[in-house]
């Protein structure tokens, strides 16, 4: 039988993975900030998974709230960047920039 | 940790705050605020390192302190103060000059921070807050190029962020732990000390993260071109600190931590040496081959880090010893060559080195501090440079890697040569036309070169009693 | 336990169709499902706390941001045009990821799981942010300082901005 975790683990690196592609695949910022939030969710649910694990959820939880605090801080400033670019080349598109 | 290193942290922060409430119509207070800032921090740092034994006994759990950690503070408050008091005379005509310095005194703490967490998620957080910092630095100056390298860092450096969270969870999930005292309890030979092989995964993920940030070979991209579209003494702070402790530091602590050289992770350190050698190779390559004088910095720098990945991969004491002495070294001196192009580009408008020429007669100072940084850089005798790099070069030898020790002589030599020839091109030879309308810099701007070069002769004539006084005291205990 | 499989799945299909979206406003919307489904699994893992933080902070905060960006643009730059083949090659690809980490990951945790850790107590969670984690406490508030002034700085007028400004305010006068 296999363990919960590990099917849980399984799951959790899909999800880093197409997180990662979308930043490697795609030109358009927008997109690769989604890309970053896919996988920082991915990251986040290793966290508590791993918590769960070795029954230290509360740890887990104390880390994940400012993992949460930070990701919303480092979004809004790659977001306030993209505008910024936006008003410059009036578009979003990563080759236009070069 | 101590309450007075907690100071280091906070007093910046709460600078950085008062900034922006006080300088906002009048700007030479912002300059003012700063310089004093930093300078109070830099007297104590400096009074600090040789009297260890005097700090105070109160501490926060997860936080660290040893002579490493004063030794990078120190680090850090003398470039911090070097920049901050550079631009106060190189962005005369920059009208947001309350953010600037807010920016410098935050980075400032966060570096602190960064140096002083005794655990990884401590150390991701203040990296965080750092490269947010760096960010806005390198996009300061709004241009095309700066906000074209302002974004390249962001992508690189925050999926490099996520691959330190996920090596994290792995370490949670398989010991349990991932504070630095916990792991290197765990090291002891008494619990076994042989690592399964997935902590040895969250090792691999956790070093890539930071090479990344770090701006070594393969990921070199990002911080060429942050360095190339920033202002100038930005590029100087990124590449004479940020990148530094943000990157090499977390190798260098990984590598004391994990304990690479007595257990059985020997594929894993003789990457990091190949990883280190290609880096020092293709940076030197790479810096022969540029016309553009901050290009070609940024490509030295990359060879600088070179040598400092190399040691921290062999991870022998003596090797950690002077990979911890090179990043400061290497502070000093690339600050100093960043500024002196900061310098030349305020006078004469332009960073191409084919366009300059004879500029020692109109820039005497310039052009002699610009000779000893250099020389710091290629590592000859009486400089502290070559202390750092004879130190690293011995323990290769004595590491039992004789084909590194060779390449890392040969590429010191690569670095010189590439040096006499920008020296040739910029100060010496032909007077070009636009040398002779060049001037000095201004005092402001001066003053922390010579300072800076005044550290560099100092730490290299007197460095025997620097070792005894600090390295045999306080690193001898981390290792 | 299959209520927890089926959220993993589910949000592994929205995560594909938040990046194969055609759309940024669709995209976005799916992200914040993405999101609640995240939460959704916190509470299975009992905690309470880090899901509720989720669900407010990244389903509903950041949600909000993405979708008010959206809206400075205008409607036409709303779709992404670039080549597609890429995009829907990545189900394929992500269907080869998934036999090759079944044959790997999965084998590599289940050891993992076997391993002796340290023994932990596990104190209750304001002990933990209060006592243990103070120094995270002065990060946070050192990198809210960073995202405030990042942000003021960037947009901040500089003198190029404000020269262009001006000729360009002149220039409609004459």
């Amino acid at each position: 039988m296999t363990n919960i975790f590990s099917i849980d683990w399984y799951f959790i690196s899909l999800l880093f993975f197409i997180g990662l592609s979308c930043i490697l695949i795609s030109k358009n910022m927008f997109k690769q900030l989604i890309g970053l939030e896919i996988m920082s969710k991915a990251c986040l649910l290793a966290v508590i998974l791993s918590g769960a694990a070795t029954n230290n959820v509360n740890l887990a939880q104390a880390i994940a709230i400012s993992m949460i605090l930070i990701e919303a801080i480092v979004i809004t400033v790659g977001l306030s960047i993209l505008i910024k670019i936006y008003k410059t080349t009036g578009s979003l598109d990563l080759r236009k920039l070069l | 940790m101590t309450i007075s290193l907690l100071a280091y942290l906070l007093i910046p922060l709460f600078s950085a705050v008062l900034i922006q409430f006080t300088s906002r119509y009048k700007k030479n207070l912002a300059d003012i605020i700063a310089n004093i800032t930093l300078f109070a921090g830099f007297l104590n740092i400096s009074h600090l390192i040789f009297n260890t034994a005097k700090t105070a006994k109160f501490s926060l759990p997860p936080m660290a302190q040893d002579t490493f950690t004063l030794l990078m503070i120190f680090m850090i408050y003398m470039v911090a103060l070097a920049v901050s008091s550079f631009s106060s005379g190189f962005l005369t005509e920059e009208k947001n000059r309350h953010h600037f310095h807010s920016l410098i005194l935050v980075s400032v703490s966060a570096m602190c921070g960064i140096v002083t967490a005794g655990d990884f998620f401590t150390l991701y957080i203040f990296v965080e807050a750092l490269a947010i910092t760096s960010l806005a630095l390198i996009a300061f100056d709004k241009s095309k190029k700066g906000l074209k390298g302002a974004i390249k860092y962001f992508f690189l450096n925050f999926s490099g962020s996520l691959f330190i969270l996920l090596a994290m969870a792995i370490l949670l999930f398989t010991i349990g732990t991932f504070s630095f005292a916990g792991i290197q309890h765990l090291t002891d030979p008494a619990y076994g000390g042989h690592w399964p092989f997935q902590v040895v995964a969250a090792i691999i993920l956790l070093l890539s993260g930071f090479l990344i940030k770090s701006g070594i070979f393969p990921f070199h991209i990002q911080t060429v071109a942050a360095k190339q579209g920033a202002y100038s003494p930005v590029s100087a702070f990124m590449a004479g600190t940020v990148t530094k402790i943000a990157g090499v530091y977390a190798v260098i602590k990984i590598a004391i931590i994990f304990n690479f050289f007595d257990l059985k992770l020997h594929e894993i350190s003789e990457t990091l040496m190949l990883i280190g050698a290609i880096s020092i190779l293709f940076g030197a390559a790479f810096a022969m081959r540029q016309k553009d004088f901050k290009k070609m910095l940024a490509y030295s720098s990359i060879s600088q880090t070179g040598y400092i990945i190399l040691a921290a991969g062999l991870a022998t004491p003596l090797a950690l010893l002077g990979a911890i002495f090179h990043i400061f070294n290497h502070a000093s001196f690339k600050t100093i060559l960043f500024l002196n192009e900061a310098g030349l580009k305020k006078n004469l408008n332009t960073s191409d080195m084919e366009k300059m020429g004879g500029l020692a007669r109109s820039m005497p100072w310039t052009s002699w501090s610009f000779v000893i940084a250099f020389m710091s850089a290629a590592g000859l005798p009486p400089l502290s440079g070559f202390w750092s790099k004879f130190i690293i070069i011995i323990a290769l030898w004595q590491g039992g890697a004789k084909g590194y020790a060779m390449m890392a002589i040969g590429a010191s030599v690569l670095t010189l040569i590439h040096f006499i020839i920008l020296q040739r091109k910029v100060f010496f030879g032909k007077i070009s036309a636009i040398a002779k309308n060049a001037q000095e810099m201004p005092l402001p701007m001066l003053a922390p070169i010579i300072v800076l070069c005044i550290v560099i002769l100092v730490s290299g004539i007197l460095f025997p009693y620097f070792y005894a006084c600090l390295i045999e005291t306080g690193i001898k205990a981390i290792l | 336990m299959t209520y927890h499989l089926a959220l993993f799945i589910l949000i592994i299909i929205l995560a594909l169709a938040a990046v194969m979206a055609k759309n940024m406003l669709f995209s976005a919307l799916i992200l914040s499902l993405v999101s609640v489904g995240v939460s959704l699994i916190l509470f299975t893992f009992a905690s309470p706390w880090a899901a509720v933080f989720e669900l407010s902070v990244c389903a509903g905060l950041i949600t909000a941001l993405f979708i008010s960006v959206i809206n400075l643009m205008p409607k036409e730059k709303k779709l992404l045009n670039e080549s597609r083949l890429k995009f829907t090659l990545l189900p394929v690809v992500l269907l080869i990821m998934a036999v090759i980490s079944w044959i790997y990951i999965v084998p590599f945790f289940e050891y993992l799981s076997k391993h002796p850790h340290l023994s932990i107590h596990n104190y209750p969670l304001g002990q933990i942010i209060w006592k243990d984690r103070v120094f995270d406490l002065i990060g946070q508030i050192c990198i809210f300082a960073a995202g405030v002034f990042a942000i003021k700085s960037l947009f901040a007028r500089s003198i190029n901005e404000q020269k262009s400004h001006k000729s360009q305010v002149t220039g409609h006068k004459f």
